[in-house]
């Protein structure tokens, strides 16, 4: 390379920028194309700022980072759930709310419903709880798939949030804080951890081709973070990236043509311009633009799966087809080295606000099945050590009834609840087949160790070797973390 | 309670319960006045008390700190002193931490009332500071001033006591006979099914005790000490820090370069000889004009303006370049982005899934964007923005001047924030807090250069900002954003409702009401005069029918018949019923049947209820203003400790950051005009922000200023210049520019004019072997830094270049529409695509391109944008359909401007992408492309050799457009 070779001034560049970058180049455009991946950031970011305003920010890429203390797992897999499962009547059995079925409760929780026209007295759960595995865990007849997984899982049943509208406590799941624009918990993984594949994005985003999921792409924002901690959606079918391929009409020769110019002029362009790191990144950033395409085909291949383990995820089955197809796809992302997968339902299967009867089996139908195979084929293949999954929605539900317009007590629902929710986690160093705490006597509050979203997200940088505490991003003269300035502690008790 | 208090707490109230020996009150005391001695008097003690809590005495203690009582006598769990201790956050060296039993001692001490020199027990006083924030949280939306509910109004203890419909609310002395407790006591009040409508929540029990303690103690008014009195929590020594000394212009140094041009040059050179460096040299015109015109216009120079500027041999060639740049209406539009970014601007409200669109938003937009235009004084500029409302009377005008519509439009300045209060169930107290915090943070990081937002729940560790500050800063805000009397962005509560919602009014100036006014009429106009040709038309026919069918029976009953018809059949005497009876069905004609009879006619019909329609459709609706306005009854302002709504302490009275004023100051704070129904808290508060003395309001904007053309601030940290932000590279150049900006009558575009004038600006961004040893970083701006363009100008230069810019301003933004895979484009309307600014910046759904160039998410604004190098940048330039189609056009208008020669070709398309001729490299390898591609696509077009030149030279302006040249600027 032209940039002085060598030189005093070299070194003292490589020094400022703090990137691996430089090496790259040193060696050559194809180690510079090595060294990176799709969005990744290969030079500034506000890195660069950082380093020319003298923040103290570490400069922002993707290339594998050490951690705070040896990591339990390696990989995340977040099966959203979106709309609030109910608690009691999937993972959280409540007998004194059969007992006292009927009775009225609202005055004691007004202020915490949000349709007190529409509230009505307790309601029990409709569905057959039974024990499984050797655990002995309660799941509702909803889940028979799950259900086998039980010895698998660490069941929380003691978390809370802090919202109990949908939007809001979305942002809370994700972002910590209950405004728009935060990064997410993807965001923040990737920003701590980098990628351990260099030819895929390190957070990829798996949402429902039916339909976007409340918040929309917000759920997956980096936020104030550098643009490259983003969470790239992957669609199941179809063009998978954005721009990935091109759009419009045109030979492959005619196209090639075009791009060797493209990379001629650069570097012309470069060669006349020493000590400009950024135009070699940007040259990098083409190469790697093309050679994403072959990565991310491969990766979204199920074709090279068998038929067996096809139909294990319930792929070609109507009510199961979409989620299979996703948790499949997860599981082969995490194969790869993909930091951060997170699976996305179309809009909020899991709101049922009326006919809980018949909306929560159906929404149960969707997923179950796909994401017990995914733990299962996890484990057999021995991901699952290395691979933390964790389930569980925005908020749970109101063991009080939510009446239709008609007051037909069949058709009841279960309004938001924001004191109590239930998640289960499994893998990465969580124990197996074990209940952390537990709710009220009718499923209303957490009541034994409670578990905050903070608390859980803690926990889930824990398993990665990070510390919620230590791993922050300097703004506004401020150390901004995940966890804000909320207390937070990690679930020991559910650590393997 | 933190989490480690209530730990901590668990495990004391366990260690106590088996503790053995009981001291006395007087041995407890004395180990308490030792502990306070050995850990905590170094700090909270003298004249010079931190947090304003004292230790020494039982003044102090009775007194408490900054946000109030530390100490709740029997009460430890509700002491903040207590919690403090035992959480480990005081004292706050981690050596000096108290022992487990000495925080026991602390515990005991205070649950035996907490004895203390002469008196004992220190006194439980209660005081209308104890349940005035009760009743403002629980009682008062529904029984105070905006709504009085059974005529009661539950603010203060003389309407408390004077009741309403049913008697007074309470009786002095006695609780059990107090009805407010009544109700409260038996659960009717709050009303249990009510309270989410008014979004407050039930009362709780302690908070219960508290009113009834207060009424029992004959409600109890204490006297509030004037803020005038207030202890002083900031030192001389505080204030010696650079930023909040006012800036002073030093004398220009000596240099001895000549290539300097002004101050500017001379204080960079000065720093740049200290290490054998001096400015580089000037870069060339192509360069300069190209870099100038994306800097100060936000597009590239056309092919004429740079063909100027390189035949102009008169040395003021370059002045005038600037002069005219600085003119074009195009400076605002780029100069009132960044402006929009530190507003945290955004067309729509965000957290809502639905995500509404803010339809008046854009008046503001358009607002900053023409006031950058006028170069209208910073100092106008920020005094309207903060209190445009209480700058005029705009309620009793009789003529809405521009300017006075202006001023409310401004106010739109703090109301960007994401806002979640649109619902009752997400605009509790609580989440309107944020919204006020949020707008605060805007506030703070835009014009006061601090970090305020520890305040709220803490005095910063780092600055000299107390707590207090944060809530006198609040307090000052909130005559317009109240927590306790909140207008919700939209929807429907039982005070007020509207189409548009709550936060606007109809407030536009009169020519522009009358504009719509007449506009609208005229449409009405139209339409009845259609309607009225009609109906004649209806009755003529009509007329004509009927004498046909008349023109059939007998002579004699026709004018009988004829009476008939014209009388209504109410009014019809025996002889006309009969006649109707036998007559009228065969006579009269209804609408269909005239319909049916005459085809014409229905067609007519069809035609003016088509343009009734049409008519009705252009109707302009009813402009509004999208403001902030003082609504003249704050409620009173408490200290949250820890930033609590549960946990008010002392009440605070307006006020502004005591370490950015000098030591005494007061803020005179009056009605902005006699009988204004307005607090003139804001007016007062922009009146001290802007005045000439204050430290930080003109560095801010000339450090702002600076790192647009620089790439770099002065001060780095653009929205800190307090002790955990940079300090200035060069402090004197800083507040020379700030001085000179003054003494410019805060005219910004005078800083601009300096700034492009400078040999600094002028120079070359190419680096030397001298540069990377001598200035790495270019900390001393050796040279120009490159930089690429932003996410605006890469946009709206796409569109400049292949000739599709349509340079209209203003008004309702652009349209997006979002394809289902996720890529939001911008709708091409019939004259091209508007400048990036006036695009919908909806939160939810962010122009792609815009978004992979680095175009922020505001939470709740942006101070500084990023600027990455990531794959999707290069993907979307290269693979987007939209961009490949503007390369079409690029190359239709290269091939209309020069023609079809090969090297003619290159040469176009390469000055007007990069501003430069192609180098002998450039043009033998771009030509020598050209000619392939030709041959290629006269290979898949074999009959039509024009379009296959078009096609490649299509693919030549693609490659330009990805190419750095185009993308970075020199």
């Amino acid at each position: 390379m032209n940039d002085f070779p060598g030189s005093v001034a070299e070194t003292s560049l490589h020094r400022m920028t703090r990137r691996g970058f430089f090496e790259s180049t040193a060696s050559g455009l194809g180690a510079a194309a090595l060294a990176s991946l799709l969005g990744q950031d290969l030079y500034g970011g506000s890195g660069l700022l950082a380093a020319e305003t003298g923040q103290l920010a570490a400069p922002p890429d993707q290339t594998p980072k050490s951690t705070h203390f040896e990591p339990r797992a390696s990989s995340v897999i977040h099966l959203f759930m979106n709309g609030g499962p109910s608690q009691m009547d999937l993972f959280d059995p409540k007998e004194e709310l059969t007992r006292n079925h009927g009775k009225s409760y609202f005055d004691k929780i007004a202020g915490e419903v949000e349709n007190p026209g529409a509230a009505g007295a307790l309601m029990r759960c409709p569905f057959k709880f039974r024990r499984h595995g050797e655990s002995g865990i309660d799941v509702s007849e909803l889940l028979p798939h799950l259900a086998g997984q039980v010895d698998r899982i660490s069941l929380v049943r003691s978390m809370y949030t802090t919202n109990l509208t949908h939007e809001p406590a979305l942002f809370i799941a994700h972002c910590g804080r209950m405004t728009p624009g935060l990064p997410s918990l993807g965001s923040w993984v990737t920003y701590g951890l980098g990628s351990e594949n260099r030819n895929l994005p390190a957070y990829i985003v798996l949402d429902d081709p039916a339909g976007l999921p409340v918040n929309g792409v917000q759920n997956w924002q980096a936020g104030y973070l550098p643009p490259v901690y983003q969470g790239t959606r992957f669609r199941s079918t179809g063009d998978p990236v954005l721009n990935l391929a091109r759009e419009y009409k045109e030979s492959d020769s005619v196209v090639k043509i075009e791009r060797d110019l493209i990379g001629i002029l650069d570097r012309i362009h470069r060669r006349r311009r020493n000590g400009q790191p950024r135009l070699q990144a940007r040259i990098a950033s083409y190469e790697l633009a093309a050679r994403m395409q072959m990565a991310t085909t491969d990766a979204l291949d199920l074709s090279q799966e068998t038929q067996a383990t096809q139909k294990r995820y319930g792929i070609g089955d109507k009510a199961t087809d979409s989620y299979g197809r996703r948790c499949l796809i997860a599981r082969r992302l995490v194969e790869r080295g993909v930091r951060f997968v997170q699976l996305f339902i179309n809009f909020q299967i899991w709101d049922n606000h009326t006919n809980i009867g018949t909306a929560l089996p159906s929404a149960c139908r969707k997923t179950d099945q796909p994401s017990a195979a995914l733990l299962e084929d996890l484990d057999q293949r021995g991901l699952l050590d290395s691979t933390l999954v964790v389930w569980g929605g925005e908020f749970g539900r109101l063991p009080i009834a939510q009446l239709p317009g008609d007051k037909n007590v069949l058709k009841a629902g279960r309004d938001h609840n924001q004191n109590a929710m239930v998640t289960w986690l499994a893998g990465g160093g969580i124990k197996r087949g074990h209940i952390h705490g537990s709710t009220d006597e009718i499923g209303l509050k957490a009541a034994d160790q409670k578990v905050s979203v903070h608390d859980w997200h803690a926990t889930i940088l824990q398993q990665l070797g990070l510390h919620h505490e230590e791993l922050y991003y300097r703004r506004n003269g401020l150390k901004e973390r995940l966890t804000s300035v909320f207390p937070a502690r990690v679930i020991n008790e559910i650590l393997a | 309670m933190s989490r480690l208090g209530a730990v901590v707490v668990a495990v004391l109230f366990g260690a106590a319960a088996t503790s053995a020996a009981d001291p006395t009150a007087k041995q407890l005391e004395a180990r308490v006045r030792a502990i306070f001695k050995s850990h905590c008097l170094v700090c909270h003690s003298g004249t010079k008390a931190k947090g304003e809590l004292t230790l020494s005495n039982r003044a102090g203690l009775v007194k408490g700190g900054e946000s109030g009582r530390v100490i709740s006598p029997g009460r430890p769990e509700q002491s903040s002193l207590f919690e403090h201790v035992g959480d480990g956050s005081m004292p706050p060296a981690r050596d000096k931490r108290l022992a487990k039993a000495d925080v026991e001692t602390i515990r005991m001490w205070i649950l035996r009332g907490a004895p203390f020199g002469k008196g004992g027990r220190l006194p439980t006083a209660v005081s209308q500071h104890d349940t005035y924030p009760i009743l403002q949280l629980r009682c008062v939306v529904c029984h105070g001033g905006r709504v009085r509910n059974a005529d009661l109004d539950l603010r203060t203890r003389e309407s408390i006591l004077k009741g309403g419909k049913s008697g007074p609310a309470a009786v002095a002395g006695r609780p059990g006979e107090s009805l407010l407790l009544k109700k409260i006591h038996d659960g009717s009040m709050p009303p249990r099914r009510r309270v989410v409508e008014v979004s407050i929540k039930v009362i709780e029990p302690a908070e219960t005790e508290k009113l009834v303690k207060w009424i029992a103690a004959g409600l109890p008014i204490s006297a509030e000490p004037p803020s005038a009195v207030e202890v002083p929590l900031v030192n001389a020594e505080d204030r010696r820090f650079w930023a909040f000394q006012p800036p002073r212009a030093a004398a220009l140094p000596r240099v001895n370069s000549t290539a300097g041009n002004g101050p500017i040059d001379a204080f960079l050179i000065r720093k740049l000889e200290q290490q054998g460096l001096s400015l580089s040299p000037a870069a060339r015109r192509s360069i300069l004009l190209r870099r100038a015109a994306f800097d100060v216009t936000g597009l590239p120079p056309t092919i004429e303006e740079i063909d100027a500027f390189l035949d102009d041999p008169d040395p003021l060639a370059w002045e005038r370049q600037v002069d005219r740049l600085l003119a074009s209406p195009h400076f605002g539009e780029r100069w009132a982005r960044f402006w929009l970014d530190l507003v945290g601007y955004s067309d729509s409200d965000g957290i809502q899934n639905a995500d509404p669109i803010r339809r008046a938003a854009h008046r503001y937009r358009d607002y900053v964007i023409r006031s950058f235009n006028d170069d209208k004084p910073y100092d106008r500029f920020l005094t309207e923005q903060v209190a445009g409302d209480e700058l005029a009377d705009y309620r009793n005008a009789k003529v809405i001047t521009q300017e006075l519509e202006d001023n409310l439009v401004a106010t739109g300045f703090l109301r960007f924030v994401p806002d979640a209060t649109y619902a009752n169930i997400t605009g509790f107290v609580p989440d309107r807090l944020e919204v006020i915090n949020a707008e605060l943070e805007v506030l703070a990081s835009t014009v006061l250069g601090l970090s305020l937002k520890c305040a709220r729940c803490h005095s910063h560790k780092f600055d000299p900002l107390p707590q207090r500050d944060y809530y006198r800063l609040a307090a000052i805000f909130k005559g317009a954003l109240d927590e306790n009397d909140w207008l919700k962005p939209y929807g429907t509560s039982q005070f007020s409702s509207g189409a548009i919602g709550f936060r606007h009014m109809p407030v536009v100036s009169t020519a522009r009401q009358k504009a719509v006014d007449e506009f609208n009429a005229s449409l009405a106009e139209q339409a009845a005069s259609a309607q009225l040709a009609l109906k004649k038309r209806a009755a003529a026919l009509r007329k004509k029918h009927i004498e046909t069918r008349l023109a059939k029976l007998p002579e004699p009953l026709r004018a009988d018949l004829r009476t008939m018809l014209a009388t209504k059949a109410a009014g019809r005497n025996a002889i006309q019923k009969y006649l109707a009876e036998k007559f009228e069905a065969t006579l009269s004609i209804d609408e269909a049947a005239l319909k049916k009879i005459e085809p014409d006619y229905a067609k007519a019909v069809a035609a003016t209820a088509k343009q009734t329609k049409e008519l009705a459709s252009q109707k302009k609706e009813q402009p509004f203003v999208r403001a902030l306005w003082d609504r003249g009854s704050p409620s009173p302002t408490y200290v949250l400790r820890r930033g609590n709504y549960r946990t008010p302490g002392r009440k605070v009275e307006p006020g502004v950051p005591e370490v950015l004023s000098p030591a005494g100051f007061r803020l005179e704070i009056k009605p902005p005009w006699p009988g204004a129904k307005s607090t003139g808290r804001r007016l007062a508060f922009a009146r001290w922000l802007v005045a000439d003395e204050h430290p930080l309001t003109a560095r801010i904007i000339v450090n702002r200023i600076w790192k647009h053309y620089f790439g770099r601030g002065i001060v780095a940290t653009l929205d800190n210049f307090g002790k955990v932000g940079t300090r200035p590279s060069h402090p004197r150049l800083l507040d020379w520019l700030a001085v000179d900006l003054i003494g410019k009558q805060w005219r910004l575009k005078s800083i601009h004019r300096r700034i492009l004038l400078s040999a600094a600006y002028r120079q070359s961004s190419t680096v030397t072997r001298e540069h990377l040893r001598l200035d790495p970083e270019n900390r001393l701006w050796s040279r120009m830094k490159l930089k690429r363009l932003d996410a605006e100008s890469l946009r709206d230069g796409l569109l400049a270049v292949s000739g599709e810019l349509d340079t209209r301003q203003f008004g309702t933004a652009d349209p997006v529409t979002a394809r289902a895979d996720g890529l939001v484009t911008a709708v091409r309307g019939q004259r091209g695509w508007r400048r990036s600014i006036f695009l919908l910046q909806r939160r939810t759904q962010i122009a792609t391109l815009l978004q992979n160039f680095d175009l922020p998410r505001m939470n709740p604004n942006c101070v500084d944008r990023p600027v990455s190098i990531v794959a999707p940048q290069a993907l979307h330039l290269l693979n987007n359909k939209l961009v490949r189609e503007l390369a079409d056009r690029f190359a239709e208008r290269v091939t209309r401007e020069v023609g079809d020669g090969l090297e003619q070709q290159v040469v176009r398309v390469y000055r007007i992408g990069t501003g430069g001729r192609p180098g002998e490299e450039e043009l033998v390898a771009a030509t020598d492309v050209l000619r392939k591609l030709r041959n290629e696509w006269s290979l898949q077009i074999k009959d039509d050799p024009a379009a296959a030149r078009r096609r490649a030279l299509g693919n030549l302006c693609h490659a330009v457009m990805n190419s750095a040249a185009f993308i970075y600027l020199d």
